[in-house]
């Protein structure tokens, strides 16, 4: 027995997967895939950690900094005095909004802060739309667009955040609120970009009846002229846009 | 609550109901619209009973109950020009036992079946009209789901209706008129089912002319 003893071989030092290689070992596949999984999960955050590296030097290229944060800069040339769009008293945040929201007789703005300091707007337009704005500071963050109908608090009273639009006319006008929240920079002066988004928005109000400024057709497959032209806020399709 | 139109489509020349409901559902089909489920909407006639009327000679109204599969939790009770209730379905119930003041014409009652297609955010219902034993025709109901006042959509509803229906497609439903700026409530559709359906049993058995 000693001598059969010595001739097994000594579990091999050198694995290179230490203790997750000894899952391998499991005999009953069926019902604990756990290294199969295992394998799998490394190779997924492996792909991913690639992909991030490839888009953050694609994006790198465009500067889309709407904060006058720096954030790539080193410690050392960062300067000593603290950028100051990004701290701003909540009390500032809520009379612009609350200027903003008297300056379209057709367009109300409420402001709520359920979670912390971030700012919660809910914008109603006439009787056609009702948007959502998620803000950190005085920067618009996300938008949802929902219909005048459609209901936009969860189940225990709070706004919803989260779900889209039935509609599709609807899931398509949030995409270009998104586009809208993008496009309207100015790092050092937030509350001239909010009061530009709010008066592209507020185009909206004639959304059913405005047809599209290219073709002159009120339907493009069955959506009305969702696109609203960021300069002169004129109608168009999104498939007629240029 | 939605914008919506409520028409009758003439039946073609030559053919029957059927086809030309068959060809209707084709073009909807074609456009890229896709079927989901089916709809109904009856309606029964009321004459308030001989007894009631008063010595002066006030002539009997006539009193609509009418269901409609899209609510079927209610039941809607209306006179030709006047109010519209809204009340549960066990109002039906009720009209039995107030059977003193309401006589039910049987004879009379209608209903338009057919098969709802969805097109991005249209809803359209295409049915035929049966009072009894015979088709009468054919109504054609067009919902645009996301807009709620009724007038700002017309234009839109008019050039989507014009995809499908092409010399068929109607004028602006007398109720939009009336309500301006309010807010579309399904009473105003059966308002309308109410005047088609009259308007059908007026017509002779085979319709010709007739787009509302």
């Amino acid at each position: 027995l000693e001598r059969l003893s010595n001739l097994v071989g000594k579990p091999s030092e050198n694995h290179p997967l230490h203790n997750s290689g000894l899952l391998s070992l499991d005999p009953v596949q069926d019902k604990t895939p756990l290294y199969s999984q295992l394998l799998q999960a490394y190779k997924w955050s492996n792909k991913l950690q690639y992909h991030a590296g490839l888009a953050s030097g694609l994006l790198n290229q465009q500067s889309l900094k709407r904060s006058a944060n720096q954030m790539g800069v080193s410690a050392k040339r960062r300067p000593k005095a603290q950028p100051t769009t990004l701290v701003l008293p909540p009390q500032y945040v809520d009379d612009v909004i609350s200027r903003i929201d008297r300056m379209f007789p057709e367009m109300s703005i409420q402001l709520s802060r359920p979670n912390g300091t971030s700012a919660m707007l809910l914008v109603t337009l006439g009787k056609v739309l009702k948007v959502i704005v998620v803000m950190r500071s005085l920067f618009i963050d996300r938008t949802i667009v929902k219909g005048y109908n459609e209901n936009v608090y969860t189940e225990d009273g709070k706004l919803d955040i989260w779900s889209k639009s039935n509609y599709q006319v609807f899931q398509k006008v949030t995409d270009h609120a998104t586009t809208a929240l993008l496009h309207y920079q100015l790092p050092q002066m937030p509350d001239v970009v909010v009061r530009s988004f709010m008066t592209w928005l507020r185009s909206y109000i004639k959304l059913f009846q405005a047809p599209c400024q290219r073709c002159g057709k009120f339907l493009q497959e069955g959506l009305p002229p969702t696109w609203r032209d960021f300069r002169t806020l004129e109608a168009f399709h999104d498939t007629c846009r240029q | 609550l939605p914008g919506r139109s409520v028409s009758q489509v003439p039946v073609a020349e030559g053919k029957s109901v059927q086809q030309t409901v068959e060809l209707l559902t084709r073009k909807l089909e074609l456009l890229g619209a896709e079927k989901q489920g089916t709809f109904c909407v009856d309606c029964e006639t009321y004459h308030t009973a001989a007894s009631t009327i008063s010595s002066q000679g006030q002539t009997g109204k006539l009193m609509y109950v009418m269901h409609n599969s899209e609510y079927p939790l209610s039941c809607f009770a209306l006179f030709e020009n006047g109010p519209c209730l809204i009340a549960d379905a066990n109002f039906d119930v009720l009209m039995v036992k107030l059977k003193g003041f309401f006589q039910n014409a049987k004879a009379n009652k209608i209903e338009s079946r057919g098969t709802r297609y969805q097109y991005c955010d249209f809803l359209v219902k295409v049915g035929t009209v049966t009072m009894g034993p015979s088709a009468r025709g054919i109504s054609v109901e067009v919902e645009y789901c996301p807009c709620v006042i009724a007038n700002d959509c017309w234009n839109l509803l008019m050039e989507f209706m014009q995809s499908f229906m092409g010399n068929h497609t109607p004028g602006i439903p007398s109720v939009f008129s009336t309500k301006h700026d309010s807010i579309y409530s399904p009473a105003d559709t059966m308002v309308q089912y109410m005047e088609l359906f009259n308007k059908i049993r007026k017509q002779q058995q085979v319709p010709v002319a007739g787009i509302r």
